[in-house]
C-alpha cells in the first residue's frame, strides 16, 4: 500500500512540486500550509513521513515537530525539517557566530534553545534537515531511505 | 649706623650747648679762664665733650637704638619668610609692647599663610595628580604650568615646556589659532577636539576645554586648558562603526541569500515539473512548472529593481499632496482584497488635515507597503475564538498642522523584539515566499528622505502599529543622514 507523506510549508510552490515529485514516485502526498493545518491533517491522515518547514505561521515547524513527537501515534514517524538559512546550525550542536548571518542570530539562538530543550525533554531529534532550495529528486531519494525502501 | 650717629651726635651737641650756656650765664666760664691757663680749660672742655658723647652714645644705644635694630631685624626675617621668628617679651617698656604687638601680627600672618599654603597644596595636588592634561599659558602664549598628566601624555619633562611657547605641543597650528579665536569671543571653549604633539612626534587626539583666566579687574591673565586623551576612544569608536557597517552588510547579504533561496527553490521545483511534463508528455504539468519558474523570475526581477532603487541616490519630486485623498484611494484599492481575506478595515481621517509637500509616488508606495504588511500580519496569525482580523488606519496632525501622521494598526501576529529590531534592515524578511526584505527598508528611507519619522510598536501575537510622521512643509534639505545601514546599502 502506498505510503502517505505530509508536506507542511507556507510556500505553496514547494508544497506543489514536492507533491508532484512524491506522487510520481508512488507516494500519496498531502499538503498543508501552516502549522495548525499541518496538525489537523496529521491527525486526519496518519502520514508515514513528515516534511516540516522551520519558519511558518501559526505554530512554527519546531512546535509542530514537538507536538508530533509527543504523540503516541507519531513517536517513530520520520520527520524531515526544511530550513531556509539555518540547516548547518540546526545540524550542529554549537555553531560559531557568523557575522554574515546576524539578522537571523536571534532565530539561531531560539533554534539552539529549542534543540537543547528537546534534548532535555528526551525528544528524539528530527531525522533529517534539508536546506532550501530543494532538489525534488534528491528529496525523494531521502524519503526512500528513511522509509526503508 | 644710620640711626646711631645722628641721634648720638645731636644729643651730644645739645647737651654741650646747654652746658656752655649755663657756664656762660653764671660767669663761671670767665672765672674758669681767669683762674686756669687756657690750655687747661681746653683740655677740660675736651674731656667733658668726650664724656658727654660716651654717655649719650651709651644711653641711646641702650635705650633706643638696640631695640629698634632688633625690631628691624625681626621685620626683615619675617619678610624673608622666617615665619616662626618671635621677639622675647620680657621688657615692660614701650618696646615690650611693640614686641608683643609684633608677635601677635606674626602669629596671625603665620596662620593665614599656613592656610593659604594648605589650600594651594590641595589644589596643586588635584591638578598635579589629575590624569588629564592641565596646562596654563600666559597672555602671550607661553606655558606657565604643566601638570604630571601633561608630562605623561606628551612625554615632556615640565622644564622642557614651561616658559616655551605653547605652539610647541600643538600638532596643527591652525587648530590652535582657531581655538584662540573662539576663546576671544566667549572666554570658554568646551570640548574642542584637537591634536597634540608628543616629544617623540606622535600625534594624540585630545578633547580640550579652554577657559580664559581674568584678574579681578577683568584683565586677561592667561588661559587655562584641561584636556582628555581620546585617541583610543576615537579609534574604538571608528572600529565599532566599521564593524557595525560590516554587520549591516552581513545582514543585507544574509537577507539577500534568504530571498534568493526562496526564488531558487521555486525555479528548481518548477524546472523539475517542466522536465517531468516533457518526459511524460504532460502538457498541463509542463505549463504549471513553467509558470512557477516564470513567477520566480518575475520576483527576482522585482527584487533587483527594488535593490537598485534602494542603492540609488533619490531625488524626490515634490508637490503638495492631499494625504487624506491619497489614503482614501489606497483604501479603495485594498478594500476588496481585505474583504476576500476576512480582514475588517476602518479608516479615520481628521477634518482639515493639511496637504503635505512630498513626492507623491514615493509616499504612496510607502503607505501601501505598510498596509500590505498589516494584511500579511493578519494572515499569519491564528486568531483565537471571538477575535477577527482587523486593521485601522488613522490620519491626523499631532501638532496643529505642522506635521501629518498616518498610523496603521493591526491585530495580527506581531513581532518578537528580535524581529522588531531588524524590521527596517534591508533584505530582512520573515516571509518565506513573499518578501524581498526590502519593503520596510525602502519605506523607512522614503520617510527619512521627507524629513519624517517612522515608528513601530509591536507585541508578539497581539499586533503591530506603524506610524509615519512627515512634516507638512516637506523635507528640510540634507535631512537624510547616512547611517550604517544606509552607507552599507549604497556602498
Amino acid at each position: 500500500m502506498a505510503k502517505k507523506v505530509l508536506v507542511v510549508d507556507d510556500d505553496p510552490n514547494l508544497v506543489r512540486f514536492l507533491s508532484v515529485a512524491l506522487e510520481e514516485n508512488g507516494y500519496i502526498p498531502i499538503g498543508a500550509f501552516d502549522g495548525k493545518e499541518g496538525w489537523a491533517k496529521a491527525e486526519a491522515e496518519n502520514p508515514d513521513l513528515f516534511f516540516l518547514d522551520v519558519m511558518m505561521p501559526k505554530r512554527t515547524g519546531f512546535t509542530l515537530f514537538k507536538q508530533i513527537r509527543k504523540d503516541e501515534r507519531f513517536r517513530n514517524t520520520p520527520v524531515i525539517m526544511l530550513t531556509g538559512v539555518t540547516a548547518s546550525l540546526a545540524q550542529q550542536d554549537s555553531a560559531s557566530d557568523d557575522t554574515l548571518e546576524q539578522p537571523y542570530g536571534a532565530l539561531r539562538e531560539s533554534l539552539r534553545k529549542i534543540i537543547t530543550e528537546m534534548k532535555e525533554e528526551g525528544v528524539v531529534k528530527p531525522d533529517l534537515f534539508i536546506e532550501k532550495p530543494v532538489d525534488p529528486e534528491d528529496v525523494v531519494e531521502k524519503v526512500r531511505e528513511l522509509l526503508g525502501e | 649706623m644710620k640711626i646711631r650717629a645722628p641721634i648720638a651726635w645731636k644729643l651730644s651737641s645739645v647737651f654741650l650747648f646747654i652746658l656752655v650756656l649755663v657756664l656762660a650765664g653764671t660767669g663761671a666760664l670767665g672765672h674758669l679762664i681767669h683762674e686756669y691757663h687756657l690750655l687747661q680749660v681746653v683740655l677740660f672742655a675736651i674731656a667733658v665733650v668726650a664724656l658727654t658723647v660716651a654717655m649719650v652714645w651709651f644711653l641711646t644705644n641702650r635705650l633706643l637704638d638696640r631695640p629698634v635694630r632688633q625690631l628691624a631685624e625681626g621685620m626683615r626675617k619675617l619678610g624673608e619668610g622666617d615665619i616662626g621668628f618671635r621677639f622675647p617679651t620680657d621688657r615692660t617698656d614701650d618696646f615690650g609692647h611693640l614686641a608683643r604687638a609684633f608677635n601677635q601680627m606674626a602669629d596671625k600672618l603665620e596662620s593665614s599663610l599656613t592656610e593659604v599654603r594648605e589650600t594651594r597644596d590641595y589644589f596643586e595636588g588635584i591638578v598635579e595628580s589629575s590624569a588629564d592634561v592641565i596646562v596654563t599659558v600666559n597672555p602671550r602664549g607661553y606655558v606657565y604650568t604643566f601638570n604630571r598628566g601633561a608630562e605623561q601624555l606628551l612625554g615632556y619633562e615640565r622644564w622642557e615646556v614651561i616658559g616655551r611657547h605653547v605652539e610647541k605641543i600643538f600638532a596643527d597650528q591652525g587648530e590652535r589659532k582657531t581655538a584662540m579665536e573662539l576663546l576671544k569671543d566667549t572666554d570658554n571653549v568646551p570640548n574642542y577636539e584637537t591634536h597634540l604633539l608628543t616629544s617623540s612626534g606622535e600625534v594624540r587626539e585630545v578633547m580640550l576645554t579652554l577657559t580664559r583666566l581674568r584678574d579681578p579687574d577683568g584683565e586677561p591673565i592667561g588661559t587655562f586648558g584641561i584636556g582628555k586623551d581620546v585617541t583610543e576612544a576615537n579609534a574604538m569608536q571608528r572600529r565599532l562603526l566599521h564593524s557595525e557597517r560590516f554587520a549591516a552588510i552581513g545582514q543585507a547579504l544574509a537577507g539577500l541569500q534568504h530571498a534568493l533561496k526562496n526564488m531558487l527553490n521555486a525555479m528548481q521545483g518548477g524546472a523539475y515539473m517542466v522536465k517531468l511534463g516533457l518526459r511524460k508528455d504532460d502538457r498541463p504539468l509542463l505549463e504549471e512548472g513553467w509558470a512557477m519558474v516564470a513567477v520566480a523570475i518575475g520576483n527576482l526581477t522585482a527584487m533587483t529593481t527594488h535593490m537598485l532603487s534602494y542603492v540609488r541616490e533619490w531625488k524626490p519630486v515634490l508637490e503638495d499632496v492631499d494625504l487624506a485623498e491619497m489614503i482614501r484611494e489606497i483604501e479603495g484599492f485594498f478594500r476588496q482584497t481585505m474583504e476576500d481575506k476576512g480582514v475588517s478595515l476602518s479608516v479615520s481621517i481628521e477634518d482639515g488635515v493639511p496637504s503635505v509637500r512630498c513626492d507623491r509616488r514615493l509616499l504612496h508606495s510607502a503607505v501601501m507597503d505598510i498596509i500590505s504588511n498589516a494584511v500579511d500580519a493578519c494572515m499569519e496569525k491564528d486568531y483565537p475564538g471571538g477575535e477577527t482580523p482587523a486593521i485601522a488606519i488613522r490620519v491626523h496632525s499631532p501638532d496643529a498642522g505642522n506635521s501629518i501622521a498616518v498610523a496603521v494598526k493591526d491585530n495580527g501576529c506581531g513581532m518578537s523584539p528580535e524581529v522588531r529590531a531588524n524590521v527596517f534592515a534591508p533584505f530582512f524578511s520573515t516571509k518565506s515566499r513573499l518578501g524581498t526584505g526590502l519593503g520596510l527598508a525602502l519605506t523607512s528611507r522614503t520617510i527619512r528622505l521627507h524629513g519624517g519619522e517612522i515608528e513601530v510598536e509591536s507585541e508578539l501575537n497581539m499586533g503591530s502599529e506603524f506610524r509615519i510622521i512627515v512634516p507638512a512643509g516637506g523635507p528640510v534639505p540634507s535631512k537624510e543622514k547616512p547611517d550604517g545601514q544606509e552607507s552599507a546599502g549604497r556602498g
